[in-house]
């Protein structure tokens, strides 16, 4: 079972790796956004996926919730800052 | 300019989140010493609960709640209290920081001194931390106030 979940999370870090592409070559700024946000929830899962390999999930939840809560906020500046410039077209 | 923002949504999810995150952050510090976090990684979170209030509520909001006198104060409390836990371990006969010696004044074994004095530390920590984040939030939103030429724009 462990293999299982240690073969779900390198391909979990595959599909990272494609948002971070999103992310580098975005053509607009709400791409790039979204991107972010959708790396910070892979981590997540990923993380929670180590708590498991480890046999050490309790610990693992407490990190998790914190980057959970962190990347809220994250996104949620990003979307303030973009409402201040009024500019998502920009390269 | 951080105004208010006028989205119910954002503002009724953040004044639910906020009492979550505080209580998420006081766990962080009080089982720092034997889980991951501690004063530091808790000092932030609760920091984290302020820059939300600013970002939804807006930063005059945040300015009610903590304005930047009250957070140079904490600050220098959060030090204190480090550095006057560490003083009087050195009152009390032991080294600095040696929490083994506070069983004089917090009464139990000596191991349970340890367990407090370390928590008192972490607990200044996290003071100092919460306080030094709001100041470096409102230090910055400062600077693109001042310039009215672009205010918020990079």
């Amino acid at each position: 079972m462990k293999l299982f979940f240690l073969v779900f999370g390198v391909g979990m870090c595959g599909l990272v790796l494609l948002c971070l592409y999103r992310v580098t070559w975005g053509p607009t700024v709400l791409n790039r956004a979204a991107g972010i946000s959708a790396i910070g929830t892979k981590t997540l899962t990923i993380l929670l996926l180590m708590g498991v390999i480890y046999d050490r999930v309790a610990m693992f939840i407490d990190i998790s919730m914190v980057y959970a809560l962190l990347n809220f906020i994250g996104s949620l500046v990003l979307a303030k800052y973009l409402e201040g410039t009024g500019d998502v077209s920009c390269q | 300019m951080i105004k208010d923002s006028g989205d119910v949504i954002v503002k009724t999810l953040a004044r639910l989140l906020a009492p979550f995150i505080v209580a998420y952050a006081l766990y962080v510090v009080m089982h720092g010493h034997h889980s991951p976090g501690g004063g530091f990684q808790g000092g932030v979170i609760l920091a984290a609960s302020f820059v939300l209030l600013a970002i939804t509520h807006g930063v005059g909001m945040m300015r009610r709640k903590l304005s930047e006198r009250v957070a140079e104060v904490l600050s220098s409390v959060g030090v204190l209290i480090y550095a006057g836990i560490g003083f009087l371990c050195i009152f009390l006969g032991g080294s600095y920081l040696d929490y083994g010696r506070l069983y004089r004044v917090f009464g139990g074994s000596e191991a349970e001194a340890r367990s407090l004095g370390i928590l008192g530390v972490e607990i200044g920590v996290a003071l100092a931390v919460m306080a030094v984040m709001c100041t470096i939030f409102l230090a910055i939103y400062k600077v693109g106030e001042e310039d009215p030429r672009d205010g918020g724009r990079k």
